[in-house]
C-alpha cells in the first residue's frame, strides 16, 4: 500500500515537471530574427559555398564583436606529439604581431584584432569532438584555424561542416581535404601529402630508377595517404622501384618506432621513406642501424629543424620536402619576407631558435591564409571567408618562396599548396635539392588507394 | 574479502511501517534527480546537454562494476574493455549490419556479458589483487585487439557510425547515424538523445536494484563478505560469482552501447585503463555497495571533467589528473563510504540526534537500524 502510494507520488511530480516544461527550450532563432544579417543575400548564386542551401543554422558573424574576432584552434599540448603545441605558438605569435600593428585590415575596409583561443586534445580524435564543440558552441568562435592532426580533423569533419564553421589552414595534408565538394568548410594548409609523396618518389627515381624501398607509415589516414599515393605513383608511371618492406606506427600507442626500424633494415632496401609525425619521426633516425644506409626521405611534417635537432646528428643526408622559406637557411635569410618575419617575431618575444626552429613559421604560415582571406573577403562572413580561399588567383603571401603562387578554383582545385621544392640536409641546414615542383590542380589526382 | 565496501546495501524495509521519514528521505533523492533528468535538457544549451548525456553511460558502466566490486567483491579493472566490447559491437551492428540502434545496444550487452562469463570463470580460483591483475590484462589488451582487427574496428583511424547520403550539392558523403527525436516529441535531437538515455540508465538502475534485493542479491553480497559461510550456507558461489561477472559486464556493455549512439565514432584509446579507473572512480566517489551511488559519482566525475577541467587556468591543466587524484584522497579521508555513505552517516546522526531528547521508542530504534547498517554488513 505504502510503497505503492509512493510511487504514486513520484508520478504525480514527474508528471508536473513534464508539463511544466512542456513548452520545450526557448528556441534561439526568434531573438535572432531581427538580426539583420542573416536575411541578408551577399552570397552570390555563383559563389561555391552558398549557406542558404549548405546550411542549416547559418551564423555568418558569430566570432566577431566589435572589431575583434575570435578564433579558435585545437591541438596536442601534452603527449609525444606536443612537439605541436609549437605550430600553435606560431599561429598565435603571427595573430598578436598583426595585433600589435593594428589589426588585420579586412576586405570590408576594418581592421580587426584577431584572438586566438586554444584546446588541447592530445592528439586523440576521440578527444577532439569535445574540444572543437567548446569553442564552437561555448566560445563562439569565428573561425578554426590550423588545427593539428589528420585523424583529428577528420572526427570532427561532419560537426564542422554542418555547423558552417571555417577550417582554415588545417596542419595537416591529408588527401581528405580535397574532397572540397563533401566537406566544403575545410581547407587544408600544406601540400597534399600524395603530391609531396609524389615529387619525393619522382625525385629519388632520377638518382636510382630501380630503387627498393623501405616505408614506415603513421598508422592512420596521414600515413596511409603516403602509402597509397607510392602505390598509386609506382602504379601509374610504371616506374621500377618496388616497395619491399612496409611497417605501419600506431602514434597513440606508447611504444618507440625501434621495433619497426629495425624489422625494415633488415629489408636493406635503398629508400627509407619516413611517413610518421610528431617526435617519433626524428627518432626513427636514431634507429638506423648502422649497417643499413638508405638514402632516407622525412615527412614535410618533421622537417623542421627543431624536430631534427632530436634525430641525434642522424639528420645529416637526409631528404624532405619544402613548401616554404626556411628561416634557418642562410638562402633564404636574406628574404625580406623573412627579415619581417624575424623583426615581427623577436618583437612578440619569439627567440632565433624558434623562428628557425621551422615549427613556429608552420604556424605563422597557417595563420597568414586566414589573415589573407580576410584581407581579401568583400565581407567578414564566414561563408565568403571559405569562397576567397576557394577562388584564390596568383597569392603570394605569409612565408611562401617568391616563385609560388596559391590558385584554387571551388572543388577544381581546391589545394591552396601545389608547388614542393626537394631539399637536402648539410651541415644541419636543408640545401636545395631540385627547383620548385609545380602541379597546380593535380593534387587530387595522385591520391591512391 | 570483507575489506572492499565497508558501506553495504540500504536495509530492505519491511514494509509494515507507515509513510515513515526513512522511507520518504530515501526516495527523496531519487526523485530529485528524475525532476532533474527532466528539466534539465529543457533549460541547458545544446552543448551542455550533450554533455551531461555523456556521464550516462558511465553511470550504467559504473553500475556494472559497482555490482561486481561493490556488492560481490571481485575487483575488476578491465571494465574498461567490457565497455569497448559494447560499444565496438553496437556500433558495428549499426553501421556494418544496418541493425535498429536499440537491438544493437541490446546486442552490444549480450557479447560482453558472454565476455563477463568468460572473464569471470577464471575469476573462481583467482582472487583480490590477482583478479585484479587478470583483468589489467584484459584493459591493457583490449585496444591492442581493436587497432589490430583493423578491418573489422577502424583500427587507429577510429570507426564511425555513418551511412551514405546525398548532401545539398548532391554529392554522397557518409553522415552519421544518430539518434533522432521524433517529429510528435517536439524535442531537439540532443534532448530526445538525452531523455531516451535516462530511460534506459533508470530501468538498469531498476534491475540492478531488483536484482540486489532478490535472493540472488543476498547470495552475492554473503559471498563479499564470507565466502566459505556463504558456501556452507547452501549458496552457489561458483554460479553467482560467473553470473555476477556477466550481469555486471553486460551493464557495462549497456553503457558502451550507449556511448558509441552518442558519439558515432569510436578510437582505441577511448577504451584503455584509464577508462576503467574512471568507472572505478565514479563508484568510489558515489558510493560503493548502493544502487544510487555510480550516477551520483557519474555526475561527480562528469561535474569535474565537463565543468571544473575546463575553467582551470592553462598551466594547470596538465595536473588534472593529479587534482583529481588530491580530492579523491580527501573524499576517502572525509567519507570512506562515498557520498552515498556520507548521506548515510549524516541521515543517521540527525535521525540519532533527534531522537535522543524526544526519547521515543520507534524513533530511536530506526536510528540505530540506519546506524547499524552502515558499520556492518546486511545479513
Amino acid at each position: 500500500m505504502n510503497r505503492s502510494r509512493t510511487w504514486r507520488a513520484v508520478a504525480v511530480i514527474l508528471a508536473l515537471s513534464l508539463a511544466a516544461a512542456g513548452c520545450g527550450r526557448d528556441d534561439d532563432d526568434s531573438g535572432d530574427s531581427d538580426d539583420s544579417s542573416t536575411d541578408d543575400t551577399s552570397a552570390s548564386s555563383a559563389s561555391f559555398i552558398d549557406p542558404a542551401e549548405d546550411c542549416e543554422d547559418y551564423q555568418p558573424t558569430q566570432g566577431i564583436s566589435g572589431d575583434t574576432i575570435t578564433v579558435g584552434t585545437v591541438r596536442p599540448a601534452q603527449g609525444p606529439y606536443a612537439i605541436y603545441d609549437t605550430v600553435t605558438k606560431g599561429v598565435e605569435k603571427f595573430f598578436d604581431a598583426a595585433n600589435a600593428k593594428g589589426g588585420v585590415k579586412a576586405g570590408d575596409g576594418k581592421s580587426y584584432q584577431i584572438k586566438l583561443l586554444k584546446e588541447d586534445d592530445g592528439y586523440d580524435p576521440g578527444r577532439t569532438p569535445d574540444a572543437v564543440k567548446k569553442l564552437v558552441e561555448q566560445d563562439q568562435v569565428f573561425a578554426m584555424v590550423g588545427q593539428i592532426g589528420t585523424e583529428n580533423n577528420l572526427s570532427v569533419r561532419t560537426y564542422i561542416n554542418d555547423k558552417c564553421v571555417p577550417s582554415v589552414a588545417l596542419a595537416t595534408g591529408s588527401p581528405e581535404w580535397g574532397k572540397a565538394a563533401e566537406y566544403p568548410w575545410f581547407i587544408g594548409g600544406l601540400p597534399s601529402y600524395a603530391a609531396e609523396a609524389r615529387v619525393a618518389l619522382e625525385f629519388l627515381e632520377k638518382d636510382n630508377p630501380d630503387a627498393t624501398i623501405a616505408l614506415l607509415y603513421q598508422n592512420d589516414d596521414f600515413g596511409k595517404s603516403y602509402q597509397a599515393a607510392i602505390e598509386k605513383y609506382i602504379e601509374d608511371t610504371g616506374s621500377q622501384m618496388s616497395v619491399v618492406a612496409q611497417q605501419p606506427y600506431d602514434p597513440n600507442s606508447g611504444q618507440t618506432t625501434e621495433g619497426v626500424t629495425t624489422q625494415l633494415a633488415q629489408s636493406g632496401a635503398d629508400v627509407f621513406f619516413v611517413g610518421i609525425g610528431g617526435t617519433p619521426c626524428p627518432r626513427t633516425l636514431t634507429f638506423i642501424p648502422a649497417d643499413w644506409q638508405p638514402t632516407v626521405y622525412v615527412s614535410i611534417t618533421c622537417s623542421g629543424k627543431i624536430a631534427l635537432s632530436l634525430a641525434g646528428g642522424k639528420d645529416e643526408g637526409i631528404y624532405s620536402t619544402q613548401a616554404q622559406l626556411d628561416a634557418a637557411s642562410p638562402a633564404d635569410q636574406a628574404n625580406p619576407k623573412v627579415q619581417q618575419f624575424i623583426q615581427d617575431g623577436q618583437a612578440q618575444g619569439l627567440t632565433m631558435t624558434d623562428i628557425e626552429g621551422g615549427i613556429v613559421s608552420a604556424g605563422w604560415g597557417f595563420a597568414s591564409i586566414f589573415a589573407r582571406a580576410l584581407e581579401l573577403s568583400p565581407t567578414v562572413e564566414r561563408a565568403d571567408i571559405m569562397n576567397t580561399l576557394y577562388s584564390m588567383q596568383d597569392e603570394n603571401f605569409g612565408l611562401m618562396r617568391d616563385e609560388m603562387s596559391v590558385n584554387t578554383n571551388d572543388a577544381e582545385d581546391p589545394w591552396l599548396f601545389e608547388q614542393l621544392r626537394m631539399v637536402h640536409r648539410e651541415g644541419g641546414q636543408w640545401v636545395q635539392a631540385s627547383e620548385l615542383v609545380e602541379f597546380d590542380g593535380e593534387s587530387n589526382e595522385f591520391v591512391g588507394g | 574479502m570483507t575489506d572492499i565496501a565497508t558501506p553495504t546495501v540500504e536495509p530492505m524495509t519491511s514494509g509494515s511501517r507507515g509513510f515513515d521519514s526513512q522511507r520518504a528521505l530515501r526516495v527523496a533523492p531519487v526523485v530529485v534527480i528524475l525532476v532533474l533528468c527532466i528539466v534539465l535538457p529543457l533549460m541547458l544549451s545544446e552543448f551542455w546537454v550533450d554533455r551531461i548525456t555523456g556521464w550516462i553511460p558511465l553511470a550504467i558502466a559504473a553500475l556494472g562494476l559497482n555490482l561486481l566490486t561493490g556488492y560481490n567483491g571481485q575487483i575488476s579493472v578491465g571494465h574498461g574493455a567490457l565497455y569497448g566490447l559494447g560499444a565496438y559491437t553496437s556500433a558495428i551492428l549499426v553501421g556494418d549490419q544496418g541493425w535498429p540502434l536499440f537491438l544493437a545496444v541490446l546486442g552490444g550487452a549480450l557479447v560482453s556479458f558472454a565476455a563477463g562469463v568468460i572473464i569471470g570463470l577464471p575469476a573462481l580460483r583467482i582472487r583480490g589483487l590477482y583478479l585484479a591483475l587478470v583483468t589489467l590484462s584484459v584493459a591493457v589488451l583490449f585496444p591492442e585487439l581493436v587497432r589490430q582487427a583493423e578491418g573489422l574496428t577502424g583500427g587507429t583511424g577510429g570507426y564511425y557510425i555513418t551511412e551514405p547520403q546525398v548532401n545539398s550539392r548532391g554529392v554522397v558523403v557518409d553522415r552519421p547515424i544518430r539518434l533522432e527525436a521524433p517529429e510528435w516529441t517536439g524535442l531537439a535531437n540532443d534532448q530526445w538523445r538525452f531523455y531516451v538515455f535516462v530511460v534506459i540508465a533508470f530501468a538498469c538502475f531498476v534491475l540492478a536494484r531488483n536484482l540486489v534485493h532478490s535472493r540472488t542479491g543476498r547470495a552475492m553480497i554473503a559471498i563479499r563478505d564470507n565466502e566459505v559461510a556463504a558456501e556452507v550456507n547452501g549458496v552457489n558461489v561458483a554460479r553467482i560469482k560467473v553470473l555476477t561477472f556477466g550481469v555486471g559486464s553486460a551493464l557495462a556493455g549497456v553503457g558502451g552501447g550507449l556511448y558509441a549512439l552518442w558519439r558515432t565514432q569510436l578510437f582505441p584509446q577511448s577504451f584503455t585503463l584509464l577508462a576503467s579507473f574512471y568507472f572505478l572512480v565514479a563508484m568510489v566517489v558515489g558510493g560503493p555497495a548502493s544502487i544510487i551511488g555510480p550516477a551520483i559519482g557519474a555526475v561527480f566525475y562528469g561535474f569535474f571533467a565537463d565543468v571544473i577541467t575546463p575553467e582551470l587556468p592553462e598551466r594547470v591543466k596538465p595536473a588534472t589528473p593529479l587534482i583529481l587524484g588530491v580530492l579523491l584522497i580527501v573524499l576517502m579521508r572525509v567519507a570512506p563510504g562515498g557520498v552515498v555513505g556520507l548521506a548515510r552517516t549524516t541521515m543517521a546522526r540527525f535521525a540519532v540526534a533527534r531522537a535522543a531528547p524526544r526519547g521515543a521508542d520507534s524513533e530511536s530504534a530506526a536510528g540505530e537500524d540506519e546506524t547499524a547498517s552502515i558499520s556492518r554488513s546486511e545479513e
